[in-house]
């Protein structure tokens, strides 16, 4: 009369710390092990072994090389990206708290949203040129809309009925804006900021290895130009650890100033 | 009850559940040595406060819930997952959301491999008899909470199960729904012969509807008592107004009340 | 420092947009691009779906596959590319690769999340009405997942043609990227404009369309009326 049972009676789903860190550790070496593999299998110039890719990447960090490309590289994207939180908090806070605004942004913020920003990118370089700056609005206009989507979404969350409590105990307007709106919409702020940096990494590797060969790009570029498969690979590891460790840090800020936030408007 | 009666008997012996601490919670005992016999055909109600154990006495029966120690048998097998024999009503419905009415209601049949026609043309039946014609094609939203109940009923109705079991089915309806649901469910439970194992926190309820109630107390859930209602079967409509019920809510008022921690 | 020059009439920006057209130059790559997304965003649907099914139900998928995923979203998408062109080649691989990475990452932690926040008691009513494990997955979790992975797939077209778009550019050979890159390095700026209308466009039908579908199949879910 009984159906067989399935294994997952009642909680299965709790995996403890251990096991979770095992569990990961096993999948990262089965993946290091099977891309190996491959690469003995295969014997090709164009995919180099995880062994021979880790030992370019150690020799990679060694010289500086590498660190010119990185700091190079990171001056544009700091700057875009600071401008980019700095606009796209105001632009933000002036949609969220005031309707024309929004209702006048809304239809350029949605068409800016849909257009791959690398098409920017040659309009940019003829308007500016091939300088830092360019690379700077470039990386702007990649951090940009995120930032402001979510700081705008934070401000509508906020419930009406702070704002008439406070209201009702006489705050004035400087006291409203700084300690309603600012406060109630700080983690979304924070969490538009992690997505816009996740973008300015993004438009920054992007302008690099499209037009303005220079930094990590170029040296992604020259690597593979040169079939020197062990540190192409490694300089692209490169950036993806250098975006992966970005995005853990601020999280982990997130976590320690604003533990309540959530994940955020990501598009 | 000289009466020959069908339907299977429900054995549980020493059963007992613990849950294990979880971060910043101690353990819970859900259930602690529970015995308890429940007779072909018959509508038993387990009743008490919350956290005593009543649900997952009902899970185990059903076959959701695996138990530390002790067995639960029906008609003498031991029961190890759910079984055709065993359908439940939810109490949050546990409808699904994208489906219709009439396609909720044959979900249980769906699974079991039931051909289309045959399952709706059952589960068409089933939304007429649970008083729901005409809203065979509304989808859970746009029905009422006793609404979306009543399908709940209809779906466990609708795999012919010898032994329905009900979790505070009632419990998240309105106390006017609520009546109208009790009264329905008798009706349906007429012309049909189940075993109904039915918890409740809700004393009046409890003695409404059961032949038997059984009193569960909190950590460890335990049997404390095991009522015999004694009301006459159709229940009158003025049941109020029984002697016997008066007496019967007194009693278990008494009883729920000396549990108080 | 700034040169206004480079901004054209709008006029002059459609005449662009109609010599393109004209020519023939537009249909070609659109063609081209279109079939790429197609294939590779088709991929990243169906085994994107599978994979956050997978990694929504099973806690040890999801821990073990967790830190890949996490990787691969925050990672800028168009580093993979010269790896991809390493590979594949000038070609077909490199523009579906990417569209392929673009939106798989996204469609899976959206199904993911979807899986996860189905109602236990959902699963628990399946149970008892003796659903097995496979039909656990097919009528219950992933039909109560499709709202969030249609959200997933919609975010993914989006992921997906901006990838394409950027990957084209890369290889410079065929598709609207290659088409904006040839102009731009010309300084063609009325055919620049012109090219990226007609990409903005296309992106906003794409997504459209997705929204068309993800309106149809979550119907269900609108507030009662």
């Amino acid at each position: 009369m009984n159906y067989a049972l399935n294994g997952r009676l009642g909680t299965g789903r709790l995996a403890k710390r251990t096991t979770r860190a095992g569990l990961q550790a096993l999948s990262l070496a089965t993946f290091a092990l099977g891309w190996e593999l491959l690469a003995r299998r295969l014997d090709s110039l164009l995919l180099p072994g995880f062994v021979e890719t880790i030992a370019a990447l150690v020799r990679l960090l060694t010289t500086s090389l590498l660190w010119e490309a990185v700091w190079l590289s990171n001056q544009a994207m700091v700057l875009g990206f600071s401008l980019a939180a700095v606009f796209g908090i105001l632009l933000g806070l002036l949609m969220g708290r005031w309707r024309p605004a929004a209702r006048y942004l809304d239809p350029y913020l949605n068409i800016l949203l849909a257009t791959p920003k690398a098409a920017l990118i040659p309009i940019v370089i003829m308007a500016t040129g091939l300088g830092l700056l360019s690379r700077v609005l470039i990386t702007f206009s990649y951090a940009l809309v995120v930032i402001t989507i979510n700081v705008r979404a934070g401000l509508s969350l906020i419930d009406p009925g702070w704002i008439e409590m406070s209201r009702s105990f006489g705050a004035t307007e400087s006291q409203l804006w700084r300690k309603v709106f600012i406060r109630g919409a700080f983690p979304a702020i924070l969490t538009g900021l992690r997505l816009g940096l996740a973008r300015a990494v993004s438009g920054m590797i992007t302008v690099e290895l499209l037009l303005v060969a220079l930094g990590l790009g170029r040296l992604i570029l020259d690597f593979q130009g040169r079939f020197d498969s062990g540190r192409l690979y490694a300089t692209v590891l490169v950036v993806v650890a250098e975006a992966v460790a970005l995005l853990q840090l601020f999280r982990w800020l997130e976590r320690r100033v604003a533990p309540w936030a959530g994940n955020g408007v990501d598009r | 009850m000289g009466r020959q009666r069908g339907g299977p008997v429900i054995e549980l012996r020493n059963c007992s559940k613990r849950y294990p601490s979880q971060l910043g919670q101690a353990a819970v005992d859900a259930l602690e040595g529970v015995d308890l016999t429940i007779r072909p055909e018959e509508f038993v109600c387990l009743l008490g406060p919350s956290g005593c154990g009543k649900t997952t006495l009902l899970k185990a029966i059903a076959g959701l819930v695996s138990l530390d120690e002790g067995e639960v048998y029906i008609d003498g097998d031991l029961v190890t997952g759910p079984g055709p024999d065993r359908a439940m009503v939810f109490q949050d419905f546990a409808l699904l959301p994208w489906a219709d009415v009439v396609t909720n209601v044959a979900f249980g049949l769906e699974l079991r491999g039931v051909p289309k026609a045959t399952r709706e043309k059952k589960a068409f039946e089933l939304v007429q008899a649970v008083g729901l014609a005409g809203f065979d094609h509304h989808f859970p939203r746009q029905l009422s909470g006793g609404m979306q109940q009543r399908v709940g009923l209809a779906r466990a109705l609708a795999v012919d199960p010898q032994i329905l079991l009900m979790d505070e089915p009632f419990g998240a309806l309105d106390a006017l729904t609520r009546r109208l649901l009790q009264e329905d469910l008798l009706t349906l439970l007429d012309r049909r012969r189940k075993t109904v194992v039915f918890v409740t926190h809700s004393m009046d309820e409890a003695v409404r509807l059961g032949d038997r109630v059984v009193l569960m107390t909190p950590r460890p859930g335990q049997v404390r008592d095991i009522v015999e209602v004694g009301l006459p079967r159709p229940r009158p409509p003025d049941l109020e107004k029984h002697p016997r019920f008066a007496e019967l809510l007194e009693y278990l008022w008494q009883q729920l009340r000396e549990m108080r921690p | 420092m700034l040169q206004l020059s480079f901004l054209p009439p709008f006029s002059s920006v459609l005449r662009a947009a109609m010599d393109l057209i004209i020519s023939g130059q537009i249909l070609g790559n659109l063609r081209a691009s279109l079939i790429g997304l197609a294939i590779g965003f088709g991929l990243a649907v169906s085994s994107g779906v599978m994979t956050g099914l997978m990694m929504g139900r099973y806690r040890a998928v999801e821990t073990m596959l967790e830190p890949f995923v996490n990787a691969f979203l925050a990672a800028p998408r168009l580093v993979f590319v010269p790896i991809l062109y390493a590979l594949f080649g000038v070609g077909r691989g490199v523009q579906v690769g990417i569209v392929f990475l673009s939106a798989f990452f996204v469609i899976v932690v959206n199904t993911m999340g979807g899986i996860q926040q189905v109602s236990a008691s959902h699963v628990e009513m399946a149970r008892s009405f003796g659903a097995g494990e496979r039909q656990l997955l097919l009528r219950v979790l992933l039909p109560g997942a499709l709202p969030m992975t249609m959200a997933g797939l919609r975010l993914g077209m989006g992921r997906a043609v901006k990838g394409m778009i950027s990957g084209e550019m890369f290889i410079a050979l065929f598709g609207m990227g290659a088409l904006l890159r040839t102009y731009g390095s010309r300084f063609d700026s009325a055919k620049v404009f012109a090219i990226l209308l007609i990409i903005v466009i296309v992106a906003l039908v794409c997504s459209y369309a997705v929204a068309l579908v993800e309106r149809r199949l979550t119907r269900w879910m609108e507030p009662a009326a």
